[in-house]
């Protein structure tokens, strides 16, 4: 049985940081022992995505009726898919600045938190691409 | 305990009361808050508190600047479209 290249080891360290990233804004960083950026990065996402969250309520994500709202949204993090099927019911439906503003801050926290994760991709790649030549 | 997450859980199922005035264009500032540091904090080599504090402030007040700038120009060219122009028109030979 042949071990696995470093390619195949460096694919898994890259997916498995942006998936890290995403699961929970800034810990893809925090993993790469960039544990600053990482609480900062995390506490700035979360708080955006809250305001939003608290001035629209749970009505600003729709996946229904607000799907490239949504798009953004999801970047968040996948916790927003399971909010999602609480806001896509007509129980919150919410309309005017409250909607807008809502849905303004909890995309841009998605949009930040996408930043983020390419970002916290592209630290592991030069990482790992500077071990290799080492 | 179990009636405070209640409290705070029920605080997001109702949106708040926002108004359509001019300060309601306040709800810009946080956001651009949060812009400037996150994007800062993936951009500069080290995190060190005062430098970091400095450099999403530069960043977020040439944010503030350039929507100010944004927002005066095209003010200017709506009061030139609605208010200048069709004067302009009356007063032709057309």
């Amino acid at each position: 049985m042949t071990q696995p290249s470093w390619k195949d080891n460096r694919a898994l360290f890259l997916i498995s940081t942006g998936a890290l990233a995403w699961l929970v804004p800034g810990a893809g960083h925090y993993a790469l022992n960039e544990k600053r950026r990482g609480l900062v990065i995390f506490a700035f996402v979360v708080l955006t995505f809250l305001v939003g969250l608290y001035v629209g309520s749970f009505g600003v994500i729709d996946p229904v009726h607000a799907r490239p709202w949504y798009a953004a949204q999801v970047m968040n993090s996948p916790v927003v898919m399971l909010l999602g099927r609480v806001g896509a019911g007509d129980h919150y439906r919410v309309f005017g600045r409250a909607n807008e503003i809502g849905q303004i801050y909890t995309s841009i926290a998605g949009l930040l938190n996408l930043l983020c994760i390419v970002n916290a991709v592209y630290t592991a790649h030069l990482r790992s691409v500077g071990e290799s030549k080492a | 305990m179990m009636a405070f997450v209640a409290t705070v859980l029920g605080s997001f199922t109702t949106p708040m009361r926002i108004g359509t005035d001019p300060v309601s264009m306040l709800w810009l500032l946080p956001l651009v808050v949060s812009i400037a540091v996150v994007y800062k904090s993936t951009k500069v080599y080290r995190i060190d508190p005062w430098p970091f504090v400095k450099e999403s402030a530069v960043l977020l007040g040439s944010i503030i600047v350039f929507i100010v700038v944004a927002a005066a120009i095209l003010y200017g060219l709506t009061w030139i479209v609605t208010v200048q122009l069709p004067s302009l028109l009356d007063k032709s030979a057309f």
